[in-house]
Formats: structure tokens, C-alpha cells, sequence
């Protein structure tokens, strides 16, 4: 995983179960001012009152936000702001930093995601990740798309197994460049390949909610474009959070997009709204380049 | 119009419908020019009321078109020929808007003409203002069309054509002039009238300002504030 204990203080006390969660609905606290509308109509994922502590150091807290079906979330804000912290919580990649406390209610179609029945492998196969660093398994093509399906219990047989591949490949526009190579290993695709191999990697196992953290910031300016127009394209079918530390990118692809600072959610709107008008003279400073 | 199609389809997709807001206001203020002077011609009051009504489309389009313009800016960072079109596109809306006024304008003029009590004014009063207006609405047609075509050389064409319209309308102020000296009692329809050919010479010159954003939009060159008869094709290119 790209954030380990290490990158943290190692001298901090043991990991600690999550706070009960609130009821479904329950109202966002009113005393922690985040501007604009933290709810949406359709929300494939909701989350109240999250808050994450690193040992005794705050991530982040009183973190409500609905994602909403079909949309594409973009998170925006300064290093350390917390928006890569909050994306981790979407899919309990948090559980793999030992010091780390997560406590509020995340629920995904009204499921809590912390609730001790549910199998966190599963929950990661619907809500999967793309990460910074395009990181496809030391194998083929084919069989990087097709370990997730297999390993789920997915597929049956090579002609299954074939179906899905293909598919997965063609929505994430990678098909056409590699079908005549897919048993050559996926690390010696270019970067911007490499990405939509692992976007492939996510689709495969039918995720709700696909989570991006930066996933174009190794890449160049037209694997970028290709990547965004994916993006746009795959918001028909799925879900999706993106961290960015692009505000271009943020605005040229998302739908909402929800600006961090300090831990804290500050302000959340439609992209078009944010971008043109933000209500709150934080995220102004941040987007117009005022702020440090 | 934008040329080859961009990696993210959606740019596409909203300049399109930027182009589309921009050519039915374009469709729509010729249509009201036409409208304006075809009531002045009969005496159509009702017809010209129509005119006046509908003006708030032509505004409802501007702003329609600028909001456009706004979240393309903040969204696609536009650059190169994609920000020479948005800009383009923002500054002919403007145009055209005024161009709506003045259409709304000889309406108006239409209906104190021929709804006041006093006699009918002579028909060759308006002899100047039909010419005017034949050649005000080709110049409109024909810098839509460039606009729409990206055609440089007909937009300086209709640059061009300007200085035509333009001594038409000192012409007409001319004989407009004599008609009061003849008989005193025109004088009333005469200002109406003279309103009338100052807004087409209005009209000349905004899509004369249009023809200029083209030469821009196409060539990246500011063809402003220069005399359109000193624009040299060969050295747009450079």
C-alpha cells in the first residue's frame, strides 16, 4: 500500500476500534460549519461525522459528505489537508496503518463499511482503488485484470475469464492497444497504459465506487487528457472519488468537488459553482493561488 | 467548427452548444430585423409590438451564452485557437445583443409611426431606410456565415462593406434634411425615420465588429481600429 506505518511516528498507542457509528440519517453536527450542500438526492456512499487520529495527531475530523451515484467527487486542498486521509476511509485502506483511529459513520448503500459482519476484502472489490503510482502486478495483462475476478470467485473457465478481460480492458480504452499482447507483462506498458491497466484491474471485480488518489500525477499531459475522458466516460457505470492536486483537473472532471483544509471539510458544491463562485474565502484563496 | 475533435469529448460537446446558443441569436436578431422593417412597411403596429415582445429572448440568449463562457473558462482552461473561439464567441453575443436593441428600436419607431393619429407619412421617406436595411441584413448574413464557415476572407468582405452602408447613411440624413426644408410638418415622422437609419448604421458596424473577432478567432491577429481596406490577407498568415 503506498501509505505505510513507517511514513508515520511508529510511538503511538495501539489501534483502537471506531466509535459506534450514528443512525443512518442522522443530521450533520451544525456546530462544524462545512459551506454548502454535504448531501445529495442519490448517494451511493455517506458519510457523518468522520474523524481519523494518527496516534494523537488529528487526520482529519467531522468529515460529513455524501458521494452521489454516477457522480464524480473531486477533492481538492493543500498537502496534508486531509482529502487523501477521508478517500482512505471510503474503503477501509486505513485499516492498514496500525495507529490509525477511525471514528463516524461511513455507509455504503446504507450499509455501514464498519460493521463487524461485513468482509473488508469484499468491501474493497466494491469500492476499489487507483492509486498515484500506476502499480500492476509483476505479471501479464491479461492475468492482472483477471486476478480480481478470480481470487472473488468471479469467473468460471478460461472462456469467462476471457469475456471479462476483454470488457474490463475495453472500458478502461486500453483494449484496442494491447489485444494482441495480453500475456505480455503489464510493468512494460507506458505509464499512461499502466494506469488504464490498473483501472481495468478495478473494473474487473464490478466495483460501485472506484477511488483515485492522483491518479494522473505521473503521467503526461495527453495520458492525462486520455485518463480524464476515461473518467467522464466510466461516471456512466460507476461511482468515483478523486484526489487531485490538479485544480484544472478537479474542475475539468468532476461533478462536485469538495475542498480540505486543516483536517477539515470546508466547502463542497457543484465543480461549476466552486470553481466559478466558492462561498468560503478559504477556498477561494486556495483555487485563485492566494494561499500557500 | 472547433476542428479536430479534443481527447476529453465533453469540451467538444460545450463549445458546441457555446456555437449553438450564438448562431440562433444570430438567427433570431436577423429575424427581428427583418420583422421591424417589414412592419415599418405596412404599417403593421401589431407586428412591431411582436418585435419589441420578443427582445427578451435575444437577452435571455446573451446571458445564456455567458454563463457558457464563464464555466468554460473556470473549467477547461482554455488556451490557444479554444480561447481565441470562447473570446471570440463572448464578444459577438454582445453584438449581437445590441444588434437586438436596435431591431427592437426601429420597431419601436415603426409603431409611433404609423399608431399616432397623424396622417401616414409620405413612403419615400423611408426610400433610404430600405436600402440601408438590405444592406445592414446582408452584412448580418453574411459575418454569421463567415462566423459559422470560419471564413476569414469573406469576414473582411464584410468589414469591407461597411464604408458602404455608411455613406448611405450620410446620404440619407441629406435628403432627410431636405424633406423638412420642403414641407415643415414631416418633421415629426422625419426624427422617427432618422432613428430608424441610425440603428441599421448600427448594425452595419457591429457585424463589421463581429467580422473582426473572425480575423481574430481564425488568425490570432487584432484587426481592430484599423480601416478595413488596409488589411493585408498575406500578412495575417505570418
Amino acid at each position: 500500500m503506498s501509505v505505510t506505518a513507517e511514513q508515520i511516528s511508529t510511538s503511538m498507542p495501539p489501534l483502537m476500534p471506531p466509535t459506534e457509528p450514528p443512525a443512518l440519517g442522522e443530521p450533520v453536527p451544525d456546530d462544524i460549519e462545512t459551506v454548502g450542500e454535504v448531501t445529495v438526492e442519490n448517494p451511493r456512499m455517506t458519510s457523518r461525522n468522520v474523524g481519523v487520529m494518527y496516534g494523537d495527531k488529528m487526520g482529519i475530523e467531522h468529515v460529513s459528505l455524501d458521494i452521489g451515484t454516477n457522480e464524480v467527487l473531486a477533492m481538492i486542498g493543500p498537502s496534508g489537508c486531509g482529502k487523501s486521509t477521508f478517500l482512505r476511509c471510503l474503503n477501509r485502506m486505513n485499516d492498514t496503518v496500525d495507529i490509525c483511529r477511525v471514528s463516524g459513520s461511513i455507509r455504503l448503500d446504507g450499509e455501514d463499511i464498519h460493521d463487524s459482519r461485513l468482509d473488508v476484502v469484499q468491501l474493497r472489490a466494491r469500492v476499489g482503488m487507483v492509486f498515484q503510482k500506476p502499480n500492476p502486478f509483476p505479471k501479464s495483462i491479461y492475468d492482472n485484470v483477471a486476478y480480481g475476478p478470480r481470487i472473488h470467485g468471479l469467473v468460471d473457465g478460461r472462456r469467462e475469464t476471457d469475456a471479462i478481460v476483454e470488457r474490463s480492458l475495453e472500458k478502461a480504452g486500453l483494449w484496442d492497444e494491447v489485444k494482441d499482447r495480453l500475456e505480455q507483462p503489464g510493468t512494460g506498458l507506458s505509464g499512461g497504459q499502466q494506469q488504464r491497466l490498473c483501472i481495468a484491474r478495478a473494473i474487473a471485480v464490478s466495483p460501485e465506487v472506484i477511488l483515485m488518489d492522483e491518479p494522473c500525477s505521473a503521467l503526461d499531459p495527453i495520458a492525462t487528457a486520455r485518463i480524464e475522458e476515461l473518467i467522464d466516460e466510466l461516471r456512466e457505470n460507476y461511482t468515483i472519488v478523486i484526489v487531485t492536486h490538479s485544480m484544472q483537473q478537479a474542475a475539468r472532471v468532476s461533478q462536485r468537488t469538495a475542498y480540505f483544509h486543516l483536517g477539515r471539510l470546508i466547502e463542497v458544491g457543484e465543480t461549476n459553482h466552486v470553481f466559478t463562485n466558492p462561498r468560503h474565502k478559504l477556498t477561494e484563496d486556495y483555487i485563485t493561488g492566494r494561499f500557500g | 467548427m472547433a476542428g479536430e475533435e479534443h481527447i476529453f469529448k465533453r469540451f467538444d460537446q460545450e463549445l458546441a452548444d457555446l456555437n449553438g446558443i450564438v448562431h440562433r441569436m444570430g438567427g433570431l436578431v436577423e429575424d427581428q430585423i427583418a420583422k421591424a422593417m417589414t412592419a415599418l412597411r405596412d404599417g403593421d403596429v401589431e407586428a412591431a409590438r411582436q418585435v419589441v415582445a420578443r427582445d427578451h429572448v435575444v437577452n435571455f440568449l446573451d446571458v445564456q451564452a455567458d454563463e457558457q463562457i464563464v464555466n468554460l473558462l473556470a473549467l477547461r482552461q482554455p488556451v490557444g485557437k479554444d480561447l481565441r473561439m470562447i473570446l471570440s464567441l463572448g464578444k459577438t453575443v454582445t453584438d449581437l445583443e445590441r444588434i437586438g436593441d436596435e431591431a427592437e428600436r426601429i420597431a419601436r419607431m415603426a409603431i409611433d409611426i404609423h399608431g399616432s393619429d397623424t396622417p401616414p407619412p409620405d413612403p419615400r421617406l423611408f426610400s433610404d431606410a430600405f436600402r440601408m436595411s438590405t444592406l445592414a441584413t446582408r452584412m448580418l448574413h453574411e459575418v454569421l456565415d463567415a462566423l459559422a464557415r470560419l471564413d476569414v476572407d469573406k469576414a473582411i468582405h464584410v468589414a469591407r462593406g461597411d464604408t458602404e452602408l455608411d455613406s448611405e447613411f450620410q446620404a440619407a440624413l441629406r435628403r432627410l434634411s431636405t424633406y423638412i426644408m420642403e414641407d415643415a410638418r414631416n418633421v415629426g415622422h422625419i426624427i422617427n425615420v432618422t432613428f430608424i437609419v441610425k440603428s441599421l448604421e448600427r448594425i452595419g458596424d457591429h457585424s463589421k465588429n463581429i467580422a473582426e473577432y473572425v480575423v481574430f478567432l481564425v488568425k490570432g491577429k487584432d484587426v481592430r481600429h484599423v480601416s478595413p481596406e488596409s488589411i493585408d490577407t498575406e500578412e495575417l498568415d505570418r
